[in-house]
């Protein structure tokens, strides 16, 4: 540890709800106010903040601009993070990069969104013309050609799908913070016999849209420490990729950005992956997790199935992965969904997931998704890795 | 479930406006006369689809469209079960990446073969799908063997 490392020395997040009837801005000033709480700092110590673009309110070029009145915030440096569920702990990277350039020393990174109670996307671009006409209008159609594909290449037990379901499923049950309707036990039944939505894709494979909010404090070592703040976690690797290989026709679709960051973070922190205490993997759908097991090599290309059925992936076992049940379980709250296995990576770290604690609190490995393209993988990839 | 909240279209199958993101009237002619033409980079001869407002390989402007065979190979699959805009009357809806033997990619109905029946590897060939009265929009049929 250095005093000029980058560290995340507190976090918020608030319950994920359907429907609330409530704005981005809401969440935000909820998540926010409860930041300040949960580190004991004025708001004035604050002069850097990174906001996500949220569902609920991208119509509205200045959302950004707009949450710094929300909040009483002057900041001297702002980022507004459009690349989805990777802009979380890609706006921990952005932060830690402004502060090493001194334009600011304490920022705040910001996710909030409702798109359960407002949806105000269009993607527009060429979706009219090329792929609405054929019936794909959302993610798990694509989804479903993707895992159709890696069924082809590499075999699929859906039996490992329903065990990524089920055991995330037990972690939201100690998790206040998830979707209430959501905290229910599943069963391997209950997975084969949720319905299709795009086959092979069932709907427990499927997040659900919600709404939420989470926040994270970043700043260096020193500055946490003078601070008086007691808890903190260095982010120690980053490495982002958008629209990888998106310049190959006929690029093999299983193959996803994670293969390229895996190297990249791995070898940046000196870590190897018997070295992760607990695993965050973005969890839109269950296949996404799977892949991500094989990307970062706990398990080899193509095996994931195998490996799911024969690893206890819960808090108590060998790989916790998505301790809090992760989006699937807990609710996807619109584009903050990054932050949300950002912030139970962070809490782990910190010793305060209470009944889900895991033992090994020194590393976590977080990742982020965002952008379903025409007919290939996923199009922006995130991981950081998170120290003691 | 995600992105059900689409805008317009209630009721019926939207027809696509052309020329919305990049200009797309040689797909649409091609189209009206039963041909399906794509953008093709001539300094790469690669076509790239979706179009582009420039070459993907080069990153520069010159490009310009060619007709294709329309034959290619299924290389991913799915059937889409979910309500949503334009779907009314669809479902289940047989969806696939197809591979052109031009070596591109392109999104397509398969509309012979009933849904449960198609599958990667299957060898297709280009097919017409009415939108509406005037419009045809290009999608595949199952080679039989």
């Amino acid at each position: 540890m250095s005093k000029d490392s980058i560290v995340i020395a507190g976090y918020s997040e608030t319950p994920v709800a359907f429907k609330s009837g409530r704005s981005a801005y809401d969440f935000a000033g909820e998540a926010f106010a409860g930041l300040l709480a949960a580190t004991g700092l004025e708001k004035a110590i604050v002069d850097g903040l990174s906001v996500t673009v949220p569902l609920s309110e991208c119509a509205n070029p200045f959302f950004a601009v707009y949450m710094t009145e929300a909040l009483g915030l002057s900041p001297s440096w702002l980022n507004y993070g459009g690349i989805g569920g990777c802009s979380a702990t890609g706006g921990v990277a952005r932060a830690a990069a402004a502060i090493r350039d001194g334009q600011a020393e304490v920022a705040v990174v910001l996710s909030a969104d409702a798109p359960s109670t407002n949806w105000a996307a269009n993607y527009g671009a060429w979706r009219g013309e090329f792929q609405d006409p054929v019936g794909i209008m959302g993610p798990p159609a694509a989804f479903g050609l993707l895992m159709s594909r890696y069924e082809h290449q590499y075999g699929l037990n859906y039996e490992a799908l329903a065990k990524i379901a089920i055991t995330q499923r037990e972690g939201a049950l100690l998790n206040d913070n998830a979707y209430a309707k959501l905290q229910k036990p599943l069963s391997v039944d209950d997975y084969m016999n949720s319905r299709m939505i795009a086959d092979p894709l069932r709907l427990l494979d499927c997040v659900m849209f919600c709404d939420g909010g989470n926040a994270f404090l970043v700043t260096t070592e020193g500055r946490a420490k003078e601070l008086g703040l007691q808890k903190m976690v260095r982010a120690t690797a980053y490495a982002e990729v958008t629209n990888f290989k998106g310049d190959e026709a006929t690029a093999d679709i299983t193959e996803t950005g994670f293969s390229q960051l895996a190297p990249k973070v791995f070898g940046k922190s000196g870590l190897t992956p018997g070295d992760i205490g607990s695993f965050h993997p973005y969890d839109d759908f269950t296949i996404a997790v799977m892949m991500q097991l094989e990307d970062f090599g706990f398990c080899p290309k193509g095996r994931g199935s195998d490996y799911v059925l024969a690893t206890d992936l819960s808090h108590k076992g060998e790989l916790p992965v998505n301790t809090g049940g992760g989006q699937l379980s807990a609710g996807q709250p619109g584009l903050a969904s990054g932050g949300l296995n950002l912030a139970e990576a962070v809490r782990q770290m910190f010793g305060e997931a209470g009944a889900r604690q895991v033992a090994n609190t020194g590393t976590a490995l977080v990742t982020g998704i965002g952008v379903i393209p025409y007919a290939r993988n996923w199009g922006a990839s995130a991981a950081m890795i998170l120290e003691a | 479930m995600p992105e059900s909240k689409m805008p317009e279209s209630k009721n019926q199958r939207r027809v696509p406006k052309a020329n919305r993101f990049v200009e797309t009237e040689a797909f649409w002619q091609g189209a009206g006369q039963g041909e399906l033409w794509l953008q093709y980079c001539p300094d790469s001869k690669q076509f790239q689809h979706y179009p582009r407002p420039v070459s993907i390989q080069t990153g520069r402007r010159n490009l310009e469209w060619r007709k294709v065979s329309g034959r290619g190979v299924i290389y991913a699959c799915t059937i889409v079960r979910v309500p949503g805009p334009g779907l009314e009357g669809r479902l289940p809806l047989s969806v696939a990446t197809v591979e052109l033997d031009e070596g591109v990619r392109i999104l397509g109905n398969i509309l012979n073969t009933a849904p449960d029946n198609v599958a990667i590897g299957q060898r297709v060939e280009l097919a017409w799908d009415a939108i509406d009265g005037e419009t045809s929009y290009p999608a595949f049929n199952v080679v039989e063997a």
